[in-house]
Order: C-alpha cells, then sequence, then structure tokens
C-alpha cells in the first residue's frame, strides 16, 4: 500500500473518532502549546533586555566597583575605593574619552508643597548629559560649579515632573528631598526607562551634594560613587580607553595584584544578559517539554487501547492480506498524524499565547520560525516514538487469536 | 486436475504435558482445483484449524503443506500475506466487515494491499458487489444492511482480488433458510466459474449441495472421500 493510501485510510480511522482522537491529541496540543509560548516569551524577554541595552549607546563603558570575579561569586563586601576623583581623572587623562559622569544615587521622598512622592535620587556630574545621550527640555543641567559648591540645585525628570507639578513649570521652584530645599534648575527631555533606571521619574542632584547632605560620607578615599559612565570618543576607541582607564585606575589605586573595579561595555553586558536569558528560555523549554513528553506517554497509551479494541480488524486485515509491514505502517501513521496534527493545533495556541502576553506585557511578540519547525517536528517524533510500541504489538498479533476475538 | 491443497501428515497441538490438545493429528488430504467441497465434524474436531492452515494464517507444528505446489512452511511472513491476498478469499461466520467503512470500501480493501490503483479498485469492487447482487447498496455501511446482505459483501470482497481459493467458516452460521440459500447459490456460482470452494458447514442441507465431504473427528480426517449422496451414513455415526 501506498503512503497515500495509507494517510487517508488512517485519516478516516481517526475521524471516524472524533472524540478520541481529539482528547488524545489534547495532550500533545497543550504539550505544544506550551512549548512554543514558553520559547516565546523566553526570547521575548532576550528581545526585550537586548533593546534595552542596546539603549545605553554603541560607546558607553562603565567602571563598576568591586573585583568581577569576587562579584560573580556573590561577594557582596564591594571596596569602597571608587571615588569621584576617579572620574575626574579618567576625564582629563585618557584621551581617547570623550564624556564621563559620576553617579550615586539613593531612594528618598520629594516634595512639592503638599504632594509628595518616593524616587531615586541620583547624584551625578556635569557630563551626564552627553554620556547617556539626555536632552533638556527646560532650563539648564548641573555644571561643575553647582558641583563644586555642593549647590541645593536639582534637575528633575519629566514624568517626576508632571507627578509633582501637573501643568505648572517647575523651573524656580523649591522642593523638598529628603526634608533639604532645593531648587529646581532644569527638567529631562522624557527618554523612557533603561535597564530597569528609569532616569524619567527621577530628581538628579550635584553628586557632591548627595554626599555632603543627603547620605553622608561613605569612603575614606574621597566622594564615593556607585558606578562612572564613560563615553569613548569613537567605537573603534573603546578598546584603547578600557585598556588606559584600567591602567590609570590601577595606578591611582595602587593596585598590585587583583582589581577592585571591572569595565563593562554594552557588548559584556550583552553577553551576560545573553547567557541568562537563554538559559531562562532553555529552563522554560525544557519544563514545556515534560508536558510535550506526558502528551507522547498519552498517544501510547490511547493507541495500546485502539490495538486492543482492532485486534478483530487486525485480524482481518492480515487474513485479506496484509503483511507486518503494513499493520505497522497503519498504526505508526495513525500516531504521527495524532501527534503532528496536535503539535499544529497546539502551535498555534501557543503563538496566540504569545500575543496575548506581548499585548499585557513590555514583551515583542515572538513566534519564531524555528520554534514551530522544532516543535511540529518533535511532536510528530513523539508521536513516532510512542506509536512504535503499540504498533510493533498490532503488527505481531496472531490473525487467528484476533480473528478468534469475537 | 491439479492438487491446489496437499497435507501430509500434518498435526497442530496446542500446548504440552496435561493440557495438550491435538487439534489436528495425521492429517492427509488432497483438494484440487476447481473442487467444491465441505469440511464437516463434531465441534472442536479441528475444522476451523484446519482452515486456517490451508488459508495460511496458522503454521503445522508438524508435517507439510503444499499450496499451489509451493511448500507452505517454507514461506516468509510477507510471502504468505502475499499468498492470502493474491490467490485466497476468506469468508467467515460473524462477517467481519469494518464498521466504519462503507460496503465498497470494504471490498476495496484487499485491493489496497495488491497495490491497485484507486479509479480500478473502485469499478471492480462494485463489479464484485453487483456479482453478489449488492448493486443498489455500494454505500452502505455494515449496520445499515442484513446479515445475509453482509455476508454478501464479505464475499464480494474474498473474490474482488480473483482469488484461486475461497475458504468460508460457517458462512450460514449466522444466517436464516432463504438468506442461506442466496449465499450457497453465490458459491455455487463462483465454484463453476472455476475457483475452488472449501466450506465449513453444521448443516447437511448445505454439506449435500457441495460435491465432496471431508469428514473431521477429533482432529482427524475420517472420510475425506464422502459423497453428499453418502452422508445420511456419517451423521448416524457416533460423535
Ligand atoms: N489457541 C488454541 N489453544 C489451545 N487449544 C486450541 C486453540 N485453538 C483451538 N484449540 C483447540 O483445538 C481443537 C480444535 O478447534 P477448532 O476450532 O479447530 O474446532 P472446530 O472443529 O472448528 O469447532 P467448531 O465446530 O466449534 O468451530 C479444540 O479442542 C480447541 O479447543
Ligand atoms: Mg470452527
Amino acid at each position: 500500500m501506498n503512503f497515500a493510501e495509507s494517510l487517508k485510510m488512517a485519516t478516516k480511522t481517526l475521524s471516524a473518532n472524533k472524540l478520541r482522537s481529539g482528547l488524545t491529541m489534547l495532550g500533545i496540543i497543550i504539550g505544544n502549546a506550551s512549548v512554543i509560548a514558553m520559547v516565546g516569551i523566553g526570547e521575548g524577554a532576550q528581545k526585550y533586555v537586548n533593546g534595552q541595552l542596546q539603549d545605553l549607546g554603541p560607546n558607553v563603558l562603565f567602571v563598576v566597583p568591586g573585583n568581577r570575579e569576587a562579584r560573580q561569586l556573590g561577594d557582596l563586601d564591594i571596596p569602597r575605593t571608587l571615588v569621584l576623583a576617579d572620574a575626574k581623572a579618567i576625564a582629563t587623562q585618557v584621551p581617547s574619552v570623550a564624556a564621563v559622569a559620576a553617579e550615586k544615587s539613593t531612594q528618598g521622598i520629594v516634595n512639592y508643597r503638599n504632594r509628595n512622592t518616593s524616587t531615586s535620587i541620583t547624584g551625578t556630574t556635569q557630563g551626564f548629559l552627553n554620556v547617556r545621550n539626555f536632552e533638556v527640555a527646560q532650563g539648564r543641567f548641573l555644571d561643575d560649579l553647582d558641583e563644586r559648591s555642593n549647590r541645593l540645585v536639582a534637575v528633575i525628570g519629566s514624568t517626576l515632573a508632571e507627578r509633582l507639578f501637573d501643568n505648572e513649570s517647575p523651573l524656580g521652584k523649591q522642593v523638598r528631598i529628603k526634608g533639604i530645599t532645593f531648587e529646581i534648575i532644569g527638567v529631562l527631555e522624557k527618554k523612557g526607562s533603561s535597564l530597569g533606571l528609569d532616569y524619567d521619574d527621577s530628581v538628579m542632584i550635584p553628586i557632591t551634594t548627595l554626599t555632603s547632605r543627603l547620605v553622608g560620607r561613605t569612603s575614606p578615599y574621597g566622594i564615593e560613587v556607585g558606578f562612572i559612565s564613560i563615553s569613548a570618543v569613537s567605537q573603534e576607541a573603546m578598546e584603547t580607553a578600557e585598556f588606559q582607564i584600567t591602567n590609570l585606575l590601577r595606578l591611582r589605586h595602587r593596585i598590585t595584584a587583583g582589581d577592585d573595579f571591572y569595565i563593562q561595555s554594552q557588548d559584556t553586558l550583552l553577553d551576560i544578559a545573553n547567557t541568562v536569558t537563554g538559559a531562562l528560555t532553555l529552563m522554560l523549554a525544557a519544563i514545556a517539554s515534560i508536558s510535550l513528553f506526558v502528551g507522547g506517554i498519552g498517544i501510547m497509551n490511547i493507541m495500546l487501547v485502539s490495538v486492543r479494541e482492532r485486534t478483530q480488524e487486525i485480524g482481518l486485515r492480515k487474513a485479506i492480506g496484509a503483511s507486518p509491514k503494513d499493520i505497522l505502517s497503519q498504526f505508526l501513521i495513525e500516531a504521527v498524524i495524532l501527534s503532528a496534527l496536535g503539535g499544529l493545533i497546539g502551535t498555534a495556541f501557543g503563538a496566540g499565547g504569545i500575543f496575548l502576553i506581548a499585548a499585557i506585557s513590555p514583551f515583542e511578540a515572538g513566534v519564531s520560525v524555528s520554534a514551530v519547525v522544532v516543535a511540529v517536528g518533535v511532536s510528530g517524533s513523539i508521536g513516532l516514538f510512542f506509536g512504535v510500541v503499540p504498533a510493533r504489538q498490532a503488527a505481531k498479533l496472531d490473525p487467528i487469536v484476533a480473528l478468534r476475538s469475537a | 486436475m491439479s492438487p491446489l491443497i496437499q497435507f501430509r501428515n500434518i498435526a497442530k497441538v496446542y500446548g504440552t504435558g496435561n493440557t495438550e490438545v491435538r487439534a489436528l493429528w495425521d492429517v492427509n488430504m488432497t483438494i484440487d482445483s476447481g473442487e467444491y467441497c465441505s469440511i464437516m465434524g463434531p465441534s472442536g474436531s479441528g475444522k476451523s484449524t484446519a482452515m486456517n492452515m490451508i488459508g495460511c494464517l496458522d503454521q503445522p507444528t508438524a508435517g507439510e503443506y503444499f499450496f499451489d505446489g509451493q511448500n507452505v512452511a517454507k514461506l516468509a511472513e510477507d510471502e504468505l500475506a502475499h499468498i492470502r491476498n493474491r490467490k485466497i478469499g476468506f469468508v467467515f461466520q460473524q462477517f467481519h466487515l469494518l464498521p466504519h467503512l462503507t460496503a465498497l470500501e470494504n471490498v476495496e480493501q484487499p485491493m489496497m494491499y495488491a497495490g491497485v490503483s484507486s479509479s480500478q479498485r473502485q469499478k471492480r469492487a462494485i463489479a464484485a458487489l453487483e456479482q453478489v447482487g449488492l448493486g443498489n447498496r455500494v454505500n452502505n455501511r455494515p449496520n445499515q444492511l442484513s446479515g445475509g446482505q453482509q455476508q454478501r459483501v464479505a464475499i464480494a470482497r474474498a473474490i474482488v482480488n480473483n482469488p484461486l481459493l475461497i475458504l468460508a467458516d460457517e458462512p450460514t452460521g449466522a444466517l436464516d433458510t432463504q438468506t442461506t440459500q442466496d449465499v450457497i447459490n453465490i458459491f455455487s456460482e463462483l465454484n463453476k466459474s472455476g475457483i475452488t470452494v472449501v466450506m465449513v458447514t453444521h448443516e447437511p442441507e448445505v454439506a449435500r449441495l457441495t460435491n465432496r465431504i471431508i469428514w473431521f473427528r477429533d482432529g482427524e480426517v475420517l472420510n475425506h472421500h464422502l459423497a453428499p449422496e453418502e452422508l445420511a451414513s456419517v451423521t448416524a455415526m457416533p460423535v
């Protein structure tokens, strides 16, 4: 019997018992839908994180306190050796660097008249605008003088400005930050959040003011910073910049072995993020695969029942000339149709689920073609794999016993 | 006439020791091409066992079976399937039609294993159904047909690949007198067209219509050249 005929025959048999076929497929449908959805979510998360990182700009480097290896091993005891003077030194002594900003932030209440809100308070320097690619919408940004004189001035993010001031212009207004009065000198252009940092919803003050008035000195070496962000003069200069900064800081910190800082670029961050989200995707897919596997066992179960129920049919088919191979392929094809069709339907549901998730979350919808091909292929093979045992049982049936079982 | 079926010292034994059952024991018989014969005997005497063996569905425990000149014991599973498909047509007491298929589709089944094209299958299946008088019932499913009609569909299925031999195990066992007559008439017609017909029956009236009766008892052939008119003498025998 040729393949097309077998296919037609199997379809006929399966549609003769639609309810059972449907229920058998359900396991595979659910399994496949979850694989597609989970992989989709994983990849969506990956794209989301990548997008966020790309927002940082291609030329940006971060100098972060602590030893890379130690931090990767979970050491939370970060040395307090990275200070504002380091940032100044980088700005003045490293030629491949275009702009430098130091940042340190804290959380606190900001109030204006009777309104108050808890937000992040970032102490930074003049370089922030250039390095992080911000524009000032109104007024001006913090400058060197503000910094040197520990002035009580603040630049406010657009979201926070709306919350505190509605339609009023914030410029020149007095706000209280952690109980200390600051004057608003500027408003930032809206930019959106990046890597969980939402500058639109924060207020920026000179880093010197932050240290002297809000958090106090925390380091014996100077004004401690959370991290230093640097933009290199060009993408090609990144490596040079990284090398020069490393040397400079080692010199300044008198390091002979084991750095107390490390430098991250967008690329290294992307690598880390991809490792994490890749592992996440893999884990989700693995969990979902279990349900696919269970669906396969469901198919095997039903096919075994079906072989038992259809012993007479099998006996008859053998009597009229079906070879064991014919019987084997008949049952295998039925199992594969069930699983592959279930796989297709499950894929459709999974894709639907992804678009639903995309509609209610920041993740992009992404049904990858490869995931669909793999899922349908895998569920088809699952049918093949789990169909073998019942099909062989059918093929081996003794026709006489089978015919007698009336 | 050349021999179509030859049993040489055939034995079929089930189980061992205390539970040993000699379903067939030292059976020798020959059925020639073109014969029309019945197999009779008490229940449990080995008639069905012999039929299964003739039909290449079963292998003997001992002895040799030649079908159409071939030693069946030497054939592989696929070759046996091929013989059943092309040379033998089975008719069973319980019809064994596939319930989810129409009469036409049921009759098409053996041709599917023979690799006949779809259009040819349909043509030949309709012809076979017409031959058994069911040309107007091709699209009915088994549960829409009477017992006699179902058995005629089964006969159409048995003949559709132009076999040498029809094997019918109690084909009228589930039928009433009138439909029994119809079915036997079809067998007679088929035999006249040259097909060898071997039929197991419990009914002397049916056996009497065939040309030879083979009598089984306790797994042995007592008498394999019984003329129909001698039947009365055998039924009188202690069984
Ligand atoms: N698979 C088997 N295992 C054990 N014994 C069997 C098996 N098949 C048949 N037998 C035995 O072989 C003997 C012959 O059985 P068979 O079915 O050939 O009888 P029969 O003449 O067709 O009887 P009936 O007229 O009732 O159909 C019986 O005693 C039966 O119990
Ligand atoms: Mg019997």
